[in-house]
């Protein structure tokens, strides 16, 4: 089992190697990497039944000890559970996706092999990140997914905003990533070792500091410092509020890469990071309370932004922000199965979604923005399918994939609130009418795109066709499971044993005694509000949209200070840019001008005047003159021999 | 048979001569030299006089070594007095201040 | 007998030697200096030194001072302006000379009287020395015949001059030579044969 492991993780990386590295042609390069990430793929569905239908114990093997200084080990392990191999099967298939589609969406691109070489690279960080048996090997496929993410966002690397986002992705990171490593630090410090078996076993035997004084007087949760910190990580990586801003700008890179990293797989690292630490958060109802309230406010006030959106792709991305707070509101009720739910059914749909609109946006000659799409129905008929169940399933609408996870989020937060967990009723009436809004703006979006008046110019219009098959294909293979997962999956992953020691849960919000199959709760839901809000939700945009299209331009104008204050993002990031960035600046700028123009130059250059001032005064001693070179040396004689007759004496 | 003192005695004066004669031939370069070699025969003395009243050879090597040492000094230092003067025409050590700072 | 012929002796050493330093002509200070390295090699066979005595008389009188006496003829240095400033700087220099050699006298006075030995060796000094040189001290011994041979070279390399007229090839100026250098192409008319 231990050489399909390093197969997994391998395939990728070499294949990495062979497109970027060894200067092979467009057509090796997709076919190595495209082969490498299906060989994953095929290896991971393997490894999947070995574990869930064979009955296989979770796999848990150090493979190497990196180094060992003290009593810290650091050893590169998989850990392969319920919890990670599902991670490794979403992530190689929506990989294996997106590397096909790619094959057509970057037809025409110089940087063809490149590109290739990091989504393989991509792949490879995170595996190792997913299948990681300690903390160190997390952070390392935590940095490393960074860093791919950073490189292809810019990878247009020519263009000013693309530079401008990838480097904004990577500072607003950095921020997060401290807040995970002090988070590990903190770990370590407790429980004086960084594998997950043994922190995880101390940390249920209680066997750790029970308070931490991080400044002087004032005792701290040791179990909350650490949960929060290590949420902090998961907040920049998983996007959620303040750390969002880095997502929208992160559509700057090519579409499939939206898919991939910043809709699919990466942003969800945070939710499984959370998942994975479930030992330790359910030890303090503090970061769970401060993990709800966080993702309350990214589901509900990220996805009113997705509503004044124009630019087709940052309409998705917002909505993938505020679904990432649907998982973190789910984490933070204690419902990790629901999360990882969601975050699979959202890794299908919201894929597929990425994907469609990239089928739009090639067949609008790289054009996103909507107010120029518009009946495009009649001329992408596959995509404007397979976005249609997307979008079913992003709403929720009763049956797709969405629809059980979300439910079983909103169900989660109800629960937390009737168990009086902080903030728990902000969080349950947050995702809520989320609900309505995501039913909104998601509909606003496919109507503006595919319905409605033709609003593209004359010469796209008549270059107007459906995708080549290498796109459509994942499209449909997308839409299947987007369509399908939920029905099949919601039984074991909610309701029956299928996280049984991946998860810890104290008081676990699904009872299946109060489940009654697939069919129940799908009745069940029509008795409930979210169904009518998504109903609702629709309505307006068909309202809005479909019949009085002229409304949402006159309701703008009259609610200019709301709209303005969307449309601007909340000012969060003109505050960045004046605070931190700007702040930054003018204080770099003073330091520049005082301290290191003045006084350290200014010490520097003065302690050469005084060496040159001194050098310039003793150098009259230098006669040039033997006899005054041989009188001083005599009289240093007679001044030693003097010390040594009187001077003992 | 006179005592270490007087042979010791004798070096000192003979040192202390020396370093009078650089003082007051300090404008010869030759005559310097004269004196340099004059210091290097009084530590010769101290180094006999001990060699004999401690009964030990030793002494009398060093003394070989110095001599073998000074007549190279000599060798090497007359030949640049020559080289001196022969560019410079005087060997006035009034006139050789080329290293003045 | 030898107490009187050591005081003969010193006080002839430190005459000559104050001749050395006070006399005007350098070639009376070189020979000033003769006598003193005599002088002394009289007081080293006093104190059994044969092999040095004789060396001093051979290497110094024989070698170093002709050399001295050599260079000073060659030279023909003109020796008045050399003089200035001794009768000035004498009474520094009487000051200094005399701090010091007090000094020194006062350091000998702190130290008992050695009693010289009265068994004298019959093995001969050379021999004695040569046993000590050649087994004991035999790297130095090769290291100060290599830095003879240094100064010997090395004051040849100094004194040397090149000969100006002499006539030599350059290798290396003749490989690197053009067809520019050497031929020129002249066009000219014919011209009859008057």
């Amino acid at each position: 089992m231990q050489n399909v492991f390093l197969a997994i993780v391998l395939a990728p990386l070499i294949g990495a190697i062979t497109a970027g590295l060894l200067g092979v042609s467009r057509r090796v390069a997709h076919s190595v990497t495209i082969s490498a990430v299906a060989i994953s793929f095929l290896l991971s569905l393997y490894v999947f039944y070995e574990i869930i239908f064979a009955g296989a114990a979770p796999f848990n093997i150090s493979l190497y000890t990196w180094l060992e200084s003290g009593n810290i080990r650091l050893e590169l392990g998989f850990l392969v559970d319920s919890l990670s191999v599902l991670m490794m099967v979403v992530v190689t298939f929506v990989s294996l996706m997106v590397h096909i589609y790619t094959v057509g969406y970057m037809h025409d691109d110089p940087g063809y092999q490149r590109f290739f070489s990091y989504i393989n690279l991509f792949t490879f960080s995170m595996l190792m990140l997913v299948m990681s048996n300690n903390f160190v090997q997390l952070f390392f496929g935590w940095e490393a997914v960074g860093v791919v993410s950073y490189l292809l966002i810019g990878f247009w690397f020519n263009k000013e905003t693309a530079i401008y986002a990838n480097l904004k992705a990577f500072l607003v990171n950095r921020v997060g990533d401290f807040g995970f490593i002090l988070g590990i630090a903190a770990v370590l410090m407790a429980f004086n070792s960084l594998d997950y078996a043994e922190v995880f076993g101390l940390a249920q035997q209680g066997q750790y500091p029970e308070t931490i004084s991080l400044f002087s007087g004032i005792e701290w949760s040791m179990m909350t410092v650490i949960c929060i910190l290590l949420f902090i990580g998961a907040m920049g990586k998983s996007a959620q509020f303040p750390l969002h801003v880095w997502l929208p700008d992160s559509m700057e890179g090519p579409t499939p890469i939206s898919a991939l990293i910043h809709a699919a797989t990466m942003v969800t690292a945070g939710i499984f990071m959370v998942a994975r630490m479930s030992p330790l958060f359910e030890l303090s109802e503090t970061a769970l309370s401060f993990v709800l309230i966080i993702g309350a406010i990214t589901a509900f006030f990220m996805g009113l932004l997705a509503i004044v959106q124009n630019d087709i792709k940052r309409v998705i991305a917002y909505s993938t922000l505020s679904q990432l707070g649907y998982m973190t509101v789910a984490l933070g009720a204690s419902a990790y199965a629901a999360g990882i739910f969601h975050l699979m059914t959202h890794a299908f749909f919201k894929a597929l979604l990425f994907l469609g609109a990239g089928s739009v946006i090639l067949a609008m000659h790289h054009e996103q923005d909507m107010r120029k799409m518009g009946g495009l129905k009649k001329y992408l008929p596959i995509t404007y399918i397979t976005i249609l169940i997307g979008s079913l399933a992003l709403i929720g609408a009763p049956g797709f994939s969405g629809f059980f996870s979300k439910d079983a989020i909103i169900e989660a937060a109800y629960h937390a609130y009737e168990a009086e967990r902080f903030g728990a009723g902000f969080a349950y009436y947050a995702v809520l009418l989320s609900v309505f809004v995501t039913a909104l703006y998601t509909f606003r979006m496919f109507f503006l795109t595919f319905h409605g008046k033709e609003r593209m110019d004359k010469h796209t219009r008549e270059h107007l066709r459906e995708s080549p098959w290498v796109v459509t294909i994942p499209l449909i293979l997308l839409a299947i499971p987007s369509l399908l997962i939920g029905i099949f999956t919601i039984t074991p992953l909610l309701f029956g044993h299928y996280f049984d020691g991946a998860i810890f849960v104290n008081n676990n919000p699904f009872n299946p005694e109060h489940y009654h199959g697939v069919l129940n709760f799908i009745g069940h839901a029509f008795l409930q509000p979210p169904v009518w809000l998504a109903a609702a939700g629709v309505g307006t945009a068909v309202f809005f949209y479909l019949i009085r299209p002229e409304l949402p331009g006159i309701l703008a104008e009259r609610t200019k200070l709301i709209y303005d204050l969307l449309v601007e993002k909340y000012y969060l990031d003109r505050f960045n840019d004046w605070f931190f960035a700007g702040g930054l600046r003018n204080l770099g700028s003073v330091l520049w001008k005082i301290g290191d123009v003045k006084v350290i130059d200014g010490f520097i250059n003065g302690s050469a005047h005084l060496v040159g001032t001194v050098s310039k005064l003793i150098r009259q001693i230098q006669t040039g003159f033997l006899y005054h070179y041989a009188f001083a040396m005599i009289l240093g004689l007679a001044v030693l021999l003097s010390i040594f007759v009187f001077g003992t004496a | 048979m006179p005592g270490l003192h007087e042979f010791l005695m004798l070096g000192a004066v003979l040192f202390c001569l020396s370093i009078t004669g650089i003082f007051l031939n300090r404008k010869n370069l030759l005559i310097l030299l004269m004196c340099i070699e004059l210091m290097l025969l009084s530590v010769n003395m101290n180094f006999i006089a001990f060699s004999y009243f401690n009964a030990d050879i030793v002494g009398q090597i060093f003394v070989f070594f110095i001599l073998t040492v000074a007549a190279a000094e000599s060798a090497i230092g007359l030949a640049i007095v020559v080289v001196l003067f022969r560019n410079k025409n005087t060997i006035n050590v009034n006139d050789l201040d080329t290293l003045k700072g | 007998m030898i107490t009187f012929t050591f005081y003969l002796v010193a006080i002839i050493l430190i005459v000559a030697a104050i001749g050395v330093i006070t006399v005007k002509n350098p070639v009376h200070a070189a020979l000033f200096l003769i006598l003193a390295f005599f002088s002394s090699a009289a007081i080293w066979l006093l104190l059994q030194a044969e092999f040095l005595a004789i060396t001093l008389v051979l290497v110094y009188v024989g070698a170093v001072m002709v050399l001295f006496l050599f260079v000073l003829m060659m030279l023909d240095v003109n020796v008045a302006p050399l003089r200035e400033g001794f009768v000035r700087h004498f009474p520094l220099s009487i000051f200094v000379g005399g701090l010091i050699f007090v000094e020194m006298i006062l350091v000998l006075g702190s130290w008992h009287q050695a009693v010289p030995p009265e068994t004298l060796t019959t093995v001969p000094n050379i021999e004695l020395l040569g046993e000590v040189l050649y087994t004991y001290y035999v790297y130095p011994f090769e290291i100060a015949a290599v830095i003879l041979l240094v100064a010997m070279i090395a004051a040849m390399a100094l004194t040397m001059r090149p000969h100006t007229r002499a006539k030599y090839q350059n290798p290396a100026q003749q490989v690197t030579v053009r067809r520019e250098d050497c031929v020129r192409l002249v066009k000219m008319p014919s011209e009859t044969k008057d």
